[in-house]
């Protein structure tokens, strides 16, 4: 069964990158934004089984993402992988309270890692 | 009626330090609707004293019934003040829901009964120790009610202290801590003690905690840092000392004594300002350098971030162009991708190195120990390793362990860059044979051994091995690459856990052995404190 995942990425090349990785890897329909709002939008029309969020983006950041899905009832239960560049104890300590399954650090993991990251956080 | 002696200064210092913190908290931000509710649950509270005290002594025995009355009702609106308070916290506006609005509504009803009938305080009973209130139709109504407005308050207080999140989160701890303190106090005086004694003659003896909870409460709106709890107790023995002499300059028995006492109490005075002052001072210099390092450790977050975004890029699309994404390449094309890969690597782990480091140097780094087992974690490293190990034509093992180890408390990320570069300097340093694994356990260690059959290193270099921006001599004599960094930063990770990094070669050409020994149990003060303090020392540095 194909699955949904929304991508938040606000690095065009990154996020065409990884939505090319995803469809090359079978079974994942790649619904693309690039900042916070149209992720809203997004997640709110598609419903997807997974977020895999960008932290840095313009205006609204990941957080500012979170804490809005996190009010959501529909959506509040959608798994959400934070990936970023952006290091901060400060910042990955908020995510963690606003309930993201992980915290990755864009550079340490190849596309196809993050493939199977994503593989199995959907099996649990 | 007998009274003991320390009553009526206690009564004196507890109203007019709270009195003082109210005014202190409003005039900090005075147009926030938070701090005004502060200041108006402090005058509540200052009231209450002042009738609670009055209702024992009235000054005509016929004013005694509205004294009570009036210590009952200004109660129940210190319990709205607080509910209030609550609801709009940390808001600087009141957006508070019709609900809300009907049931604070109740409990001014309340309050307002108490004062102007007898439905709540019916009368009075004169006792040595005071007056004792017989109960009206409705008092047993008013205390469910201000029971209900108190798990209210607390309800409140945690739901959003679940949706909050970093120095608010601590607020709300604060405010939740006052509530609390606020409910136990307001039951043990007013409830237990009346039920176990058969009289009221210890309530009075609650205004002695009104402290207890109001002090919390002016720190979670102040927010904590600001508040210091230095600059709060300075405060407090400044404001209990001024007060003891004062009263002390009031009673003196003759006029030269009350001069004297005057003049110590004006001294002190001066003294005390400068005092509070000094450590307000103090306090403020303190969190300047701590914003000053926030700022630069956000300031490396984003540096580092913008300089692993490219990093990213070449990294994904190198990865994906090796496993035939786009399309199978010769062979040639391969090696030289493979090149342009490791190089990328090479360069990811300098920015992580660095960023680690900057973090070690302005002296906080995360600390995250979780429950693992070495047997499950170090295998996987082993196989994210292998393709490298083998591209150079050595092995990588790990030898079986005789028994099961035990799971351990472990910050994995930064045990995991430890292994990664301790193995990554093995296969670099190895020219044939490769790298073994050995997991151990001891007394009070799980050791992690890893031998290779590389150059070796001499004692001189085994000395400055984990220094930072030392390599060992064979780093420039084979290969030009790291910049000294990994295995200073690998020593500060393990140090974290309170456990023990070093190397031991036989000499050059023989290999070395690189020994991780991590605590079985971990030092409760680091599981307390994640975020912790690295003191780094002159040697650490050079």
């Amino acid at each position: 069964m194909t699955k949904k995942i929304l991508l938040v990425e606000d690095e065009k090349m990154l996020g065409e990158m990884y939505r090319d990785k995803f469809i090359q890897a079978g079974g994942f329909e790649v619904i693309l934004t690039e900042t916070a709002e149209e992720g809203i939008k997004a997640a709110r029309k598609e419903k997807p089984d997974l977020i895999l969020l960008d932290i840095l983006l313009p205006r609204i950041n990941g957080i500012g993402f979170m804490q809005w899905l996190k009010k959501e009832k529909e959506l509040s239960s959608i798994p959400v992988i934070a990936f970023s560049n952006y290091d901060d104890p400060k910042t990955k300590k908020e995510a963690v309270e606003l309930g993201i399954k992980d915290y990755l650090i864009k550079t340490n993991y190849t596309p196809q890692e993050i493939v199977d990251k994503v593989k199995s956080y959907l099996k649990n | 009626m007998v009274f003991p002696v320390f009553h009526l200064p206690i009564i004196i210092i507890a109203s007019l330090f709270v009195l003082f913190l109210g005014v202190l908290v409003f005039l900090k931000e005075k147009r926030s609707a938070t701090n005004k509710f502060f200041l108006f649950l402090a005058l509540s509270i200052f009231l209450w004293i002042i009738t609670l005290y009055i209702s024992d002594y009235p000054p005509f025995a016929s004013q005694a019934l509205f004294w009570n009355r009036a210590t009952v009702g200004i109660g129940f609106l210190m319990g709205v003040f607080l509910l209030y308070l609550v609801l709009v916290f940390p808001a600087k506006r009141i957006s508070i829901s019709p609900f809300w609005k009907i049931f604070l509504a109740i409990g001014g009803i309340i309050s307002i009964l108490c004062l102007f009938t007898n439905f709540v305080v019916k009368d009075v009973e004169f006792y040595p120790w005071g007056t004792n209130i017989i109960d009206g139709k409705l008092f047993f109504l008013s205390v469910f009610w201000s029971i209900l407005n108190m798990g209210a308050g607390i309800w409140v207080g945690v739901s959003k202290l679940k949706k909050s999140i970093g120095l608010e989160k601590t607020q709300f701890k604060f405010l939740i801590a006052g509530i609390l303190l606020f409910f136990i106090t307001g039951l043990t005086f007013n409830m237990i003690l009346p039920t176990i004694t058969g009289t009221n003659e210890y309530a009075k003896y609650g205004s002695y905690f009104t402290l207890l909870y109001i002090i919390p409460i002016a720190a979670g709106i102040i927010k904590y840092r600001l508040f210091d709890i230095k600059v709060i107790l300075t405060e407090i023995f400044t404001v209990i000392v001024g007060l003891i002499l004062f009263i002390q300059a009031i009673v003196a028995p003759s006029l030269p004594m009350k001069v004297l006492n005057t003049g110590i109490f004006l001294l002190f005075c001066l003294f005390g300002y400068f005092l509070v002052k000094s450590v307000i001072r103090e306090v403020e210099l303190r969190q300047e350098v701590e914003k000053l390092s926030q700022a630069k450790s956000e300031f490396i977050s984003i540096a580092s971030h913008q300089l692993r975004t490219p990093l990213t890029a070449v990294k994904g699309y190198i990865s994906m162009i090796l496993e035939g994404t786009y399309d199978q390449l010769a062979e040639k094309q391969v090696r030289s991708l493979e090149n342009v890969y490791q190089s990328n690597e090479r360069l990811i782990r300098l920015v992580n190195d660095l960023l680690n480091l900057s973090r070690l140097d302005a002296g906080k780094i995360e600390f995250s120990p979780e429950l693992i087992s070495l047997e499950e974690m170090v295998p996987d490293i082993i196989e994210e390793l292998r393709i490298n190990a083998e591209k150079k034509g050595l092995y990588i093992k790990m030898v079986k362990l005789p028994e099961p180890l035990p799971k351990i408390m472990v910050d994995q990320d930064k045990l995991r860059q430890v292994i990664l570069n301790i193995v990554d300097n093995a296969i670099k340093y190895t020219k044939e044979g490769g790298v073994t694994f050995e997991l151990k356990k001891l007394d009070e260690q799980e050791e992690i051994k890893v031998s290779d059959t590389g150059e070796g290193m001499d004692e001189g270099e085994l000395n400055s091995l984990f220094q930072m921006f030392s390599r060992a001599t064979a780093g420039t004599q084979l290969h030009a690459e790291g910049a000294g960094l990994g295995l200073y930063v690998a020593r500060q990770f393990i140090e974290m856990h309170g456990g023990k990094i070093w190397a031991e070669s036989p000499g050059k050409g023989k290999g070395s052995t690189f020994y991780i020994q991590l605590p079985i149990r971990l030092n409760p003060k680091l599981l307390k404190t994640k975020t912790r303090t690295i003191t780094k020392s002159p040697d650490d540095i050079f």
